[in-house]
């Protein structure tokens, strides 16, 4: 795919800038246009957007509801507890996998298709290349979250209804309150899935193969829900990257509590610039010449 | 490819190996305490069961119930911190029209996970079986059969000072007389605060066949010896328990006497 686009790449690139080196603007255009011409990009929004909507059918006509889950007991007729249901569930793995899809790819492609020496051959810096394309999978995951969220939220709100929801501490929500609390509910995911995205990229630029870098971020991810999951280890539980997945719980308890979100946040931000820091020095150092 | 599935490997193994290092370090510090439990559970309690009242067409506030709890996880010999399926607290409310059980509590069992939210389930006498019928006749779900809920791992953790007695019971259904003519007791004692200790004294009829004093740990069971044999055509004894710790069941219990 990245190698169809060189093509059209280069007609453009001296038009824009006949004398002086392309800015990051320039970079990230081209990342963008090339995650456009990807057909597995467009399957993953499409399928943000579409696949909540049976889900929610599906589970509104249980009879039984999932009880294992929180919100599960309330979900086949209450639609804010169905949202957040999903969110539970999208947050074990599915969150880290579609993120990783773009995240994992967009590095190790180049090497999968032999392009890096005509991508770094190109008048601009590494480093303005590096951060084009962490910008578009970052992006990404921006996007992709505001879509799955918002079409879980509608169509659960439709299919199911807007009935007052009852909290984790058995309080009841109203309506317009519920809709906020959820919306931040899903907004309290992007920083872990962002760091999920840098995780990602990490792994894209060290393996230099896209299969390691969409699968290994969702295996990790699932080793550390299972660690965090295991009583008497909660020292290195809260420096695990799926724990900020699950600091929404405080939003829905009365009185409300924050501290793991910020702590969240802090724990996202490590990841982040840890993972993207080592990604860019492993770039900057890269030796193309071999191939 | 090999150097890939090599490095993740050695990943691997570093990862695994930093985990056992940090619990070797600061393993048992756990967000899931008693305290906070004790403080979180009534509070999620006293909302549900408002939402019950609701639905039954009955008016209470979460103030008035003055629900508090005592929790404790696994036994007396574990310390009461982490999460697991292992905890057991007693909860005492005040609603005039659910009179609590002579010890003054019913006894919820919770299942705690590690992400501090845990599911509760009470004693059906006290609060209700799977549906229940609403003001309208229809049978709906029983919120307070099971329940979730979730606390602050950063709450306060000051123990509450909440503590029940231990109820004590009888637990055998017939007795056997044994080679020498005597008998035993199987009795047991609950969850609760200081185990259980008094006397049981033992009659058939108006004679009086002994007393026997006990002395149990909370959540253990034990066996009690008549002091004498069981006269010759014995019946049913009756067993009247007057504990000195802990609470005792509300009446005697009579026990058949199993024939030879």
């Amino acid at each position: 795919m990245t190698a169809t686009q060189a093509a059209p790449l280069t007609r453009e690139a001296p038009a824009q800038a006949p004398r002086r080196h392309p800015g990051l603007g320039a970079a990230l255009r081209f990342e963008v246009r090339k995650l456009r011409a990807q057909y597995r990009a467009w399957a993953v929004l499409l399928g943000a957007v579409l696949a909540p909507i049976p889900i929610v059918v599906i589970i509104h006509g249980q009879s039984r509801p999932p009880k294992d889950t929180l919100f599960g007991r309330f979900a086949t007729d209450n639609g804010f507890a169905l949202t957040l249901l999903v969110l539970g569930f999208a947050t074990q793995w599915l969150l880290p996998l579609l993120t990783a899809i773009v995240a994992g790819d967009v590095f190790a492609s180049e090497d999968q298709h032999g392009t890096w020496k005509t991508v770094l051959t190109r008048s601009t810096s590494r480093a303005r290349i590096f951060w084009a394309k962490t910008l578009t999978a970052g992006g990404f995951a921006v996007l992709l979250l505001v879509l799955l969220a918002a079409s879980t939220i509608v169509s659960s709100l439709l299919i199911v209804g807007s009935q007052p929801l009852i909290g984790l501490s058995g309080q009841t929500i109203a309506a317009g309150t519920a809709l906020k609390l959820v919306t931040a509910s899903w907004a309290s995911t992007l920083a872990p899935t962002l760091g999920f995205t840098c995780l990602a990229i990490l792994l894209s630029v060290w393996s230099r193969n896209p299969a390691v870098g969409i699968a290994a971020p969702v295996v990790l991810g699932m080793v550390m829900g299972l660690v965090g999951g295991l009583g008497g280890i909660e020292a290195i539980r809260s420096l695990l990257l799926t724990t900020p997945f699950e600091a929404w719980h405080g939003l829905l308890t009365q009185p409300r509590f924050t501290g793991p979100l910020v702590d969240g946040l802090l724990v996202c931000g490590a990841w982040s610039v840890l993972s993207l820091g080592a990604a860019f020095l492993m770039h900057r150092r890269r030796d193309i010449t071999g191939g | 490819m090999r150097r890939t599935i090599l490095v993740l490997v050695v990943a691997l193994a570093a990862i695994l190996g930093l985990g056992t290092a940090v619990i070797a370090v600061g393993g048992g510090a756990s967000n899931v305490t008693r305290a906070r439990l004790e403080k979180s559970l009534p509070t999620v309690f006293a909302n549900t069961y408002v939402n019950q009242a609701h639905i039954l067409g009955r008016h209470v506030t979460a103030r008035s119930l003055h629900a508090k709890a005592m929790c404790d996880k696994h036994g007396p010999d574990v310390a009461d911190v982490g999460p697991g399926g292992d905890w057991v607290c007693l909860m005492s409310w005040t609603d005039p029209q659910v009179p609590m059980p002579p010890e003054g509590y019913g006894k919820f069992e919770l299942n705690v996970h590690s992400n501090d939210c845990f599911t509760a389930g009470g004693p059906s006498k006290l609060t209700g079986f799977l549906t229940i019928t609403d003001t309208r006749g229809k049978e709906v779900t029983n919120p307070l059969f099971e329940f979730d809920g979730c606390f602050d791992p950063g709450a306060d953790n000051t123990p509450t000072g909440v503590f029940f007695p231990s109820l004590f019971a009888v637990t055998s259904t017939t007795l056997t007389r044994d080679a020498k003519g005597g008998t035993s007791l199987k009795v047991n004692c609950g969850t609760g605060a200081h185990g259980c200790a008094g006397t049981v004294v033992a009659s058939d009829g108006n004679v009086n066949l002994g007393s026997m004093p006990y002395r149990l740990k909370e959540e253990s069971t034990g066996t009690l010896r008549l002091p004498a044999r069981l006269p010759p055509g014995t019946k049913e004894v009756s067993f009247e328990v007057r504990p000195t710790t802990g609470a005792g069941p509300s009446g005697p219990a009579t026990i058949p006497v199993e024939r030879p």
